[in-house]
């Protein structure tokens, strides 16, 4: 299911106008690479992942197809921006091919960035790419299986391995990675590093991180990686530097705290890509960037003018829900489907949940240690790591915060130790009386699960379980 | 002719979840401690007071029960001991410790911290790199595990005391060391079965109720002089594998194991442990050095290299690779490990399986066309 599935919005001409304006700016995004020139061009658009991300403005269809007004405004802006985040991404490894550090999700991204170094993280080819085009991973799924990875490894691994066995990733001075989220995605790194053939650090991080011991501890890891990539990359530790990009970042965190307790009220005045999808590339694949914090602030200004209007984002509010486990890359469209369909609000998901506090940017030590309470405490490694109780609290802290009305929770079938908490969670929202949606599907395959499948399984539960009625 | 055979003694351990010398050991006032991984040190749990049991899950037939919690996506290990505890299997043991090594084994301690809460459930915090600093932090991981103990069951968890402790593991591990040498013989008094059998059984059992056992046992391999015949010298690589019929599997059709480098086998488990005035220290040095398991970050090139000296010290032929399914550790890492053994020019065939066997007949024709595979 894509598009042509949604009921498309009525326009008005000052609709087909935004759509417009973004769409241009989106292309322009990406058209800026050019200037990077003609060798460097035909260098990079041999990724096939680059090519695919070149029609990115898909995804923008999806934002505003189905929405008038402010909100459709608000979502076309943040998708325009989540597409000129991966456009810079990419450009700062253009302009810098010496200084490229691929990096895994779950490591402290500002302080490469305090190193005056590029950083490119791996998992973006395979989170970003299947958002424009939903079977694109397979190849590379099956490239990964092919030199011998089991097929029930996490897809998004598998398919971030496949991409570096078809060779697609740019040269890099070194390779920085961790023993998060899970054992699949630490065991990638295996044939990352013999396929990319650069150095490669790995940062420790303990199980249990609520307590100063754990802290002090990946403060000491984050020590010995910064003196690690002083000794094997051009980059130099500038703690001013590094206390901008942390700044920033703060800046950013403010705004994202503000939309949090905004759309705390019935109806939110923003749902949707504007919350999950844009945090998801800005706070965590590019955290502290100027970016990032523009488009927090933006989305804040938006959210708060819908308010002024009186009303919520969606033209009727009915249900208001989080989407837990990693997001539906194969079916982004699934929240544009509930919003029509069923008047369903996503409010946040499990990325867009963090508990990062701000930096403390007073001195060297404290903005390390800041940023070690950001990653141990950051979304999905305080899920996937600890004991059950860091996932159970936050969705049950999340359900009261936001009112919620259910859960629905993306049951990627590879994500082994989160499936793991499934039967055990089922029985807790059950004592709580706690609406619960476990949706069969996987990551990056829609060979596993067809999208049609996932709307099946949403419209059986809305259906029978909510007892909610369509509203097309 | 005399070809030493496994007492029953041994092979009766093996048929019970919780074996009659575990209950013998708890009516003479000892506490019987579960234990699941490698990383949790068996002299800790060997305190005065205290023993440990490596929990295996022997008759299980299917896991409806643990998959309703844990998903059918994990390892079977982890389920089948999930479905053993769900039908009170281990409700007589007085207490669990878990390391919190591979996402499979940390999600069955929240299940059955959960579903049949252990009245003692401890987990040590297992760094995933070796180096001073998680020495450091997994030394005090080891103390704070002998605190607990000490706390819940009384026993004497000083310095002194581990130090005694290990030195008890250490005699027990002297013998096996004796028997596996053995192994090295061209016609090996004992099979690779037969060494799974002792190991197994005396991981799960009191191993002072053991030890005699043991010894007489040492001694009749050592006048035995005669093996079974084999066609080739096979070494066992990978996750935990603590059923020798598996291995017997193999045997039977001609490939005698060896060694088995794998969580429960001979590598590098029987390594002793140096005797000294820091035991917790020790230890934690220990486990993060010997303990090559593909949960360890950094160590891959390490593992690759454990498993060709182990070829040369053995003299295998071939190298057969069995990895658990769904275990991602050792899943992933086992195509650049089959890709490295290759290219050393040691024959290998990567197996995945079930905890519980299931297809005998179709793994004895993988490892028939292994070894002709290799012109045995
Ligand atoms: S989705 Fe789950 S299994 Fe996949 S990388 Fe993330 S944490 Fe790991
Ligand atoms: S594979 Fe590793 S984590 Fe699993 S039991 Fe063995 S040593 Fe422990």
């Amino acid at each position: 299911m894509r598009l042509q599935d949604l009921k498309k919005a009525d326009a008005s001409w000052k609709d087909k106008a935004v759509h417009a304006r973004y769409r241009v700016e989106s292309i322009g995004s990406l058209a800026r690479l050019l200037r990077h020139g003609p060798g460097k061009m035909a260098e990079i658009f041999r990724w096939d992942w680059l090519r695919t991300l070149a029609g990115a403005s898909n995804l923008l269809d999806m934002a505003v197809y189905t929405r008038t007004g402010r909100y459709r405004e608000a979502s076309a802006y943040a998708l325009a921006e989540v597409i000129g985040g991966i456009g810079d991404l990419i450009d700062s490894i253009c302009a810098a091919p010496d200084r490229v550090v691929i990096h895994e999700d779950l490591v402290p991204s500002e302080i490469f960035r305090g190193m005056g170094l590029a950083p490119f993280m791996a998992e973006v080819i395979g989170i970003a790419v299947p958002l424009v085009k939903a079977d694109w991973a397979e190849k590379y799924i099956d490239i990964a299986e092919n030199e011998g990875t089991p097929p029930d490894t996490c897809s998004l691994p598998k398919c971030t391995m496949g991409v570096a066995l078809d060779g697609q990733f740019p040269k890099s001075a070194a390779i920085v990675t961790s023993n998060m989220p899970c054992d699949g995605g630490m065991a990638s790194y295996t044939i990352l590093e013999r396929e990319l053939k650069s150095p490669c650090f790995r940062l420790d991080i303990p199980y249990n991180f609520y307590n100063d011991r754990a802290i002090d501890y990946f403060v000491s890891e984050l020590k010995r990686m910064i003196a690690w990539l002083e000794e094997h990359t051009p980059g130099r530790m500038d703690w001013d530097r590094l206390k901008e990009v942390c700044i920033e970042r703060n800046k950013a965190m403010e705004h994202e705290l503000e939309i949090w307790e905004l759309i705390r009220q019935k109806p939110a005045p923003m749902a949707g890509e504007a919350i999950w999808l844009a945090q998801l590339i800005h706070m965590v694949a590019t955290p502290g960037s100027p970016r990032a914090t523009r488009t927090m602030k933006n989305i804040l200004k938006r959210t708060k003018k819908i308010m002024e209007n009186g009303g919520g984002a969606l033209p009727e509010e009915r249900y208001r829900a989080v989407l837990w486990n990693p997001p539906t890359l194969v079916f982004p469209e699934l929240f544009v489907w509930a919003e029509q369909q069923y008047g369903v609000a996503l409010l946040a998901d499990m990325l867009t949940y963090h508990r990062h506090p701000f930096i403390d940017v007073s001195s060297p030590d404290s903005m390390l240690r800041s940023l070690a309470q950001i990653i141990v405490e950051g979304p999905m490694a305080r899920h996937t790591r600890g004991p059950a109780e860091n996932f159970f609290d936050d969705l049950f802290y999340l359900y009261e915060y936001f009112s919620l009305d259910m859960i629905w929770m993306a049951g990627h079938i590879g994500c082994k130790n989160t499936m793991a908490l499934n039967g055990m969670f089922r029985e807790r929202c059950r004592e709580r009386e706690i609406p619960l949606f476990i949706m069969n599907y996987d990551l990056s395959d829609t060979r596993v699960v067809s999208p049609v499948d996932m709307k099946k399984q949403a419209e059986a539960f809305m259906e029978t379980v909510m007892k909610a009625e369509p509203l097309l | 002719m005399n070809q030493a055979v496994i007492p029953d003694f041994f092979r009766q351990i093996l048929d019970q979840p919780v074996n009659n010398l575990v209950d013998q050991a708890q009516e003479q006032g000892k506490k019987a401690i579960a234990y699941t991984c490698s990383y949790v040190p068996q002299p800790l749990l060997s305190l005065d007071g205290v023993f440990p049991i490596r929990v295996r899950a022997p008759g299980v037939v299917g896991t409806p029960m643990a998959d309703t919690y844990l998903s059918s996506v994990i390892c079977s290990y982890t389920r089948s001991v999930l479905e053993l505890a769900l039908e009170w299997a281990f409700d007589s043991l007085d207490g669990w410790v878990f390391a919190a090594s591979c996402d499979h084994l940390r999600r069955l301690y929240d299940n059955l911290d959960y579903l049949n809460k252990p009245a003692f459930n401890h987990m040590i915090d297992m760094p995933h790199r070796g180096g001073a600093a998680a020495e450091k932090w997994l030394t005090e991981e080891y103390k704070s595990l002998g605190a607990a103990l000490a706390e819940s069951f009384g026993v004497d968890a000083s310095p002194q005391a581990l130090s005694r402790s290990i030195k008890e593991h250490n005699a027990y591990l002297s013998v096996m060391r004796e028997i596996s040498k053995m192994r090295k013989q061209d016609n090996p008094p004992v099979t690779g079965a037969m060494f799974q059998t002792l190991l197994a059984a005396s991981t799960s059992a009191p191993k002072d109720m053991v030890m005699d056992e043991l010894k007489a046992l040492l001694a009749r391999l050592r006048e035995s002089n005669e093996g079974k015949p084999y066609r080739a010298r096979v070494l066992l690589a990978g996750s935990h594998c603590d059923d020798p019929g598996y291995i017997d599997v193999i045997e039977k059709t001609g490939g005698l194991v060896v060694a088995e480098r794998t969580c429960t086998g001979s590598i590098p488990a029987l390594a002793p442990i140096p005797e000294n005035d820091a035991p917790y220290e020790t230890l934690a040095g220990q486990a993060l050095a010997n303990i090559s398991c593909p949960r360890m970050m950094e160590s891959f090139q390490a593992r690759v290299d454990e498993i060709l000296e182990a070829v040369e010290e053995y003299r295998a032929d071939g190298v057969v690779l069995q990895t658990m399914k769904f275990c991602d550790t050792w899943g992933v890492e086992s195509g650049p490990m089959v890709q490295e053994l290759r290219k050393a020019g040691v024959p290998i065939l990567k197996l995945e399986r079930e905890y519980t066997m299931s297809s005998e007949g179709q793994l004895q024709t993988r490892i028939q066309a292994f070894l002709e595979s290799m012109g045995k």
